[in-house]
This record gives structure tokens, C-alpha cells and sequence, in this order.
């Protein structure tokens, strides 16, 4: 691991990690970091990145070893055009001179400090004046005013969050980590919070990586997304790429997807994949028009090509499919679409229609889950197969009452084709 | 009237031990408490062997030590013309080294006790390793280095076997109280060891209560 982890070193320096700090020079975060299992490389600018994973994924050892905390076996954390850690070139900066804002999962906070002292505990060389000012300056941003006085112990949770998160503005850093910070608070504060992050963001317009767990903060939070498993990279790219074109089997685990199926390559032209899948038969993808290929207006176009000058260390999606391949495709349950009886098939709707039952309704409040099932694989094109099928439909509460849905009732569905996603399998 | 030079000596003894005691002792601790390093156990060891070994045995290895037989004696003694057996120094030696171990334990539990996480939130804030021990790890860990400083200097006044091994029993020069209330009781003199003795336990149940009320507030 040792051997190839350092030879990875080397091939990133040789090609790309030159190119992109002299070719670009925008990136104020690129990390390459090999410890044991644990590699990722990374590159980020002036942006709200989220690292996203299970937890047990390495996604709190990455943050320790960007800060310091850790010493990494091997890799390269170049900030701000700096190397605060090289293992080639034996570079290891203490904590104190990285220059890295850490927001802790507990907030950290100094519990012998008022609100005050801790927000001004980072901030170095000043007049007393002066520190003042931005600190009373903060404490208004953070909407902290007539707290100062007090004690973490005597604040809430989300006033401590903010404590914590002004403390780490105050002392200027060249970038920001925030490792879960919001796990442990109530759902409504969460959700305050995390928009209050983008404000605050949008103001001070610092690269940030933030690490969580939870699907959903990732996808509210990241422009771009990175998704680790076993201290692995599988995946970084913006939140449309990752949500609908997910490049691995555990990438497509964690966004929570669902109707996940397997087949065969039969044939390939430019702009269609058809695939032969025992569990629904045949399946065309549109492989130009599929969804977040450079569908997004987000990640600006340099950074669009930084991903790609890194990125072939990944195991590719599209990466080109001979005949014969195994493949794992699947789609959105919220991409999934309930075909109106009463009204003529529109020609973007006609492929991959699949004539079923509906299973099971359930409400969940912010829409319905359908759960249907090809009950005799009677099928209007192109396709006949063997077993039943299980799709699970995410529609809207209007859709939903539209459609008059209920139990056992026949319906059919079109799996739209630039909708579906495929990995090698 | 009592003869007052046992108390006084026995304070003055106390307290320059407990001065070094708290000083090398926090070193000690913090580098227990923080630090992996060979041979961390066998010097833990060491040092609390106070604890168990017999003051005689203890004050058998000073006076070894201390003493013009050995080399570190002679080396006082020829080089700077210090001369520690028998004299208040070597009480005050004594002293330290059988209250070390009460002061080390509980203020490396304490230091122990100080979340990793605010050390590091305090280096990442830009601060160096002695900041951070000035401004953060000694204020959070500070009731138990308090709290074992007061230990330590009770020890320093109750220590009598060690002591009467290296600086002997020689009155108005090394006679603290232990061992003046031992030489009343050997010479018959109970009116005076009954003094001495209900000084003796009103300071003793003194520290433990406050160490106790001490203790127990935390953040």
C-alpha cells in the first residue's frame, strides 16, 4: 500500500498536481494523503464543499490529518499556494501555523472563557481597540449580542455552534473544516443553521469542506460533493453528478438509491446503450443527454477541468461500455414516472415503459411512495422477461391525487432514459 | 510554654518543598499526561514508590545518596561546600520525594482530564504549545493540581521516618513536629505530645475537608 501510494505521489506530481497549482492557481486546497487504507486527493477553491460518507468512511482521520491533528503515513495538503504538509519534502507545519479553521463536532468551545474571550482568543496582534471591534462585530454577524458575557455552559446549542464558528472567523483562517457540526442539534436549529452557513459563506467567501453523514445536509449544503468509503475517494463532483450519475455501487448506497438492477451490454451507438437486465428485461440509456453531465450550473468550468485532470484514478462511469459488460443500472425514485392513461404517450416517454400493479402507498408527509410491481411483465416495447420487479415511485402529493392512486391498480411506468444511470458492474 | 520551633520549622520545611513539589511535579505530570515515551511506566513507578516503601527504606537511599559517601555528596560538598544530611535541607528533600506521588497523581488525572479537543482547537487558533498550556490546560486542570498541591504540603508536614533517617532528630536545628511529638513521648513529656498531636489532627482533617469541598465543583 506503502510502495503504491507513493508512486501515486509521484504520478500526481509529475502530472497534474503541477498543472493545476501554476495552470490554474486557483485552487486553495489540495490534498493527496495516503495512510494505510486512507487516500484521498482532493482539490478545492473558494467553495462550500462537502466531504460525505458513512460514518466509520475516514472522513474525521481526513480532517485530522489536513489539520494536523494526525501526521498522514504519506501526501501532499497545499493551502494557499503553501505545502503545510509534504511528505516528499519533509514538510510538517504545526497546527498553529497552518492557518486552518476547525470547527469541532462538540463546538470546542474553552468552557473557563466567556462567549467573548473565546471568539477573541484567536485573534492575535492587536490593540485591544481593535479587538473589540470585530469581535462585537462578529457577535452581531452570529447574532450573538448581550451573550458575551456568558459562559458556553450557559448557551444553547446553536448559540454555542455559532460561538464556535465565529471564534474560528476571527482568527482569519486560509481555510475552514467543519466536522458535523450540526449533528447534534434538533432538526428546526439544524435547519436555521445550515442556511445561516450559506449566508455566512457567501460573505466570507473562504474555501470550506464541511463533513457530515446525513444525505440531505450534503445535498443542501455542497456545490461539489466528495464521497468517501474505507478512507477511499469514490466520487467528487457536483451535486447534480453525484445525486443522479453516482460513478460506484456505494456511491449509488449512500445518496439512497433505490431500484437498482443488473444486466448486459447488447449494444452501443453514439447516443444509446441498450442493456439486457433479467430482472426487467431490455433498457435503453441515452448516454449523451443523461442527466448533470455539465447540466449544472454549478462548479465553474475550471474546476469542472481540475476534476477531470484528477479524476481518472476513479473508476469511471462512462468509461466506454464494450458488448457483453456487466453493468448495475438504476434510477431515481423520484424519476420514475406514472404514465397517464388518458392521455397520448409523449415521444420523449415512449422507451422503457414497464406495465405493472401498484403495491404499496405510503405517505410521508412531503409527498408519497409508491411501491410497484411488473405483475406480468407485460410489456408495450421492445422488451420480455422473466421475474417480477420492484420499483419504488417518489411522487409529489398532487401528482399523487392526480393519478388517484390505490392499491392494486394497473398502471405503467416509463423509466426515462437519460434518467438511468450505469456503473460497471 | 511550648517550645514553638517544631511548627516553625516544620511550616518552613513544608512549604519550600511543597514549592518544588508543585513546579518539577506539574512537569511531570504534564509529561505523563500528554507524552508517550520509553520507559513512562517504570518512572511512574518510580515516583510512587513513596507510597508503598517504608520511609526507613526511603530515607536509607537519601542518606546513601546525600551523604559524603557518595559521589553526588562529595560532589556538594567539595564543589559548592553544601552540606545536606543532618540539616533542614534534608528535610526539606525528604519532603519532596515522599509528596511528589500525592501531588503527581491527581494533577495528571487532571491534565488527563482536560479534552483533547480544546488543547487542539487552541493550537489550530494559532497558539503555541506553552500558550496553550498557560491559557488552557492549567486553567481546566487547576482544581486538581490545586487540590493535590494541598495534598502534598500535608504529606510534606506529616513526614517523619525518611526525614529522621537524613536530617536526624536534633533539636531547635531538624526537630519538626513528627518527630518532636515522637521525642515527647519517648521522654514521658504527654502534656506536650497532647499538644502537638491536637495541632497535628485539626490541620490533617482541615486539608482532607477542603480538598474534598474543593474538589467538587466542577464546570
Amino acid at each position: 500500500m506503502k510502495k503504491a501510494s507513493t508512486a501515486l505521489i509521484t504520478q500526481i506530481r509529475k502530472n497534474d498536481y503541477t498543472d493545476i497549482s501554476m495552470g490554474f492557481n486557483l485552487c486553495n486546497l489540495i490534498f493527496y494523503l495516503c495512510n494505510q487504507s486512507l487516500l484521498s486527493e482532493l482539490s478545492l477553491n473558494n467553495e462550500l464543499a462537502v466531504l460525505f460518507g458513512p460514518s466509520g468512511s475516514g472522513k474525521s482521520a481526513t480532517l485530522n490529518m489536513l489539520s494536523g491533528i494526525v501526521k498522514p503515513e504519506n501526501g501532499i495538503v497545499h493551502i494557499n499556494s503553501r505545502d503545510v504538509f509534504n511528505s516528499e519534502k519533509d514538510i510538517n507545519l504545526p497546527m498553529r501555523d497552518r492557518r486552518i479553521g476547525y470547527l469541532f463536532q462538540d463546538y470546542a468551545l474553552f468552557p473557563h472563557m466567556t462567549v467573548f474571550e473565546n471568539i477573541a482568543y484567536g485573534i492575535s496582534n492587536l490593540p485591544q481597540e481593535k479587538i473589540k471591534n470585530k469581535v462585537d462585530e462578529l457577535l452581531n454577524l452570529m447574532r450573538l449580542e448581550g451573550l458575551e458575557n456568558r459562559y458556553p455552559s450557559q448557551i444553547s446549542g446553536g448559540q454555542k455552534q455559532r460561538t464556535a464558528l465565529a471564534r474560528t472567523l476571527a482568527a482569519e483562517p486560509d481555510i475552514l473544516l467543519l466536522d458535523e457540526p450540526f449533528s447534534a442539534l434538533d432538526y428546526q436549529v439544524r435547519e436555521k443553521l445550515r442556511q445561516e452557513l450559506i449566508a455566512i459563506h457567501e460573505r466570507f467567501p473562504i474555501t470550506t469542506l464541511f463533513v457530515t453523514h446525513d444525505m440531505e445536509e450534503a445535498f443542501m449544503l455542497g456545490e461539489r460533493i466528495a464521497v468517501i468509503n474505507n478512507g477511499r475517494l469514490e466520487q467528487f463532483g457536483t451535486r447534480e453528478d453525484v445525486f443522479y450519475k453516482p460513478k460506484t455501487r456505494n456511491v449509488a448506497k449512500f445518496i439512497g438509491a433505490r431500484n437498482i438492477f443488473h444486466g448486459v451490454v447488447k449494444s452501443v451507438d453514439e447516443n444509446n446503450i441498450l442493456i439486457e437486465s433479467d430482472d426487467i428485461g431490455n433498457i435503453v440509456v441515452d448516454i449523451k443527454e443523461s442527466r448533470g453531465q455539465g447540466g449544472c450550473s454549478l462548479g465553474a468550468g475550471s474546476s469542472e477541468e481540475i476534476i477531470q485532470t484528477l479524476e481518472p484514478l476513479n473508476p469511471r462511469t462512462l468509461e466506454p461500455l464494450n458488448i457483453g459488460q456487466n453493468v448495475c443500472f438504476g434510477i431515481r425514485p423520484e424519476e420514475v414516472m406514472i404514465i397517464r392513461p388518458d392521455r397520448p404517450l409523449d415521444k420523449r416517454v415512449q422507451d422503457n415503459l414497464i406495465h405493472g400493479i401498484v403495491t404499496g402507498i405510503m405517505a410521508k408527509g412531503t409527498g408519497h411512495a409508491i411501491y410497484f410491481t411488473a405483475k406480468h411483465n407485460l410489456v408495450l416495447k421492445g422488451f420480455n422477461s422473466g421475474k417480477d420487479i420492484n420499483l419504488k415511485i417518489d411522487i409529489p402529493n398532487i401528482a399523487f391525487r392526480r393519478l388517484a392512486l390505490s392499491k392494486n391498480k394497473e398502471i405503467t411506468v416509463c423509466l426515462k432514459k437519460e434518467c438511468i444511470w450505469v456503473i460497471k458492474d | 510554654m511550648i517550645d514553638l520551633f517544631p511548627l516553625y520549622l516544620t511550616l518552613k520545611v513544608s512549604i519550600t518543598a511543597t514549592f518544588f513539589t508543585v513546579f518539577i511535579g506539574l512537569g511531570i505530570a504534564w509529561l505523563m499526561a500528554r507524552n508517550d515515551f520509553f520507559g513512562k511506566s517504570i518512572l511512574d513507578a518510580i515516583i510512587m514508590q513513596p507510597l508503598v516503601i517504608p520511609p526507613t527504606v526511603l530515607g536509607y537511599y537519601l542518606l546513601v545518596l546525600l551523604g559524603r559517601g557518595s559521589f553526588f555528596g562529595r560532589f556538594l560538598e567539595d564543589g559548592f561546600g553544601i552540606t545536606l544530611v543532618f540539616t533542614w535541607k534534608a528535610a526539606v528533600i525528604a519532603a519532596f520525594v515522599s509528596s511528589l506521588p500525592l501531588f503527581v497523581k491527581p494533577a495528571r488525572a487532571a491534565i488527563e482530564g482536560v479534552d483533547k479537543n480544546l488543547e487542539n482547537a487552541a493550537r489550530l487558533l494559532g497558539k503555541t504549545e506553552f500558550e496553550v498550556l498557560k491559557t488552557i490546560t492549567i486553567p481546566l486542570a487547576w482544581r486538581g493540581i490545586a487540590a493535590g498541591s494541598v495534598m502534598a504540603f500535608a504529606r510534606a508536614t506529616g513526614e517523619f521516618g525518611a526525614t529522621l533517617m537524613v536530617a536526624g532528630n536534633i533539636p531547635q536545628v531538624t526537630q519538626t513536629m513528627p518527630i518532636a511529638i515522637y521525642d515527647a513521648v519517648q521522654m514521658g513529656n504527654t502534656s506536650m505530645a497532647n499538644i502537638l498531636v491536637a495541632i497535628v489532627t485539626i490541620f490533617s482533617i482541615s486539608v482532607i475537608y477542603f480538598v474534598n469541598w474543593f474538589t467538587r465543583g466542577r464546570y
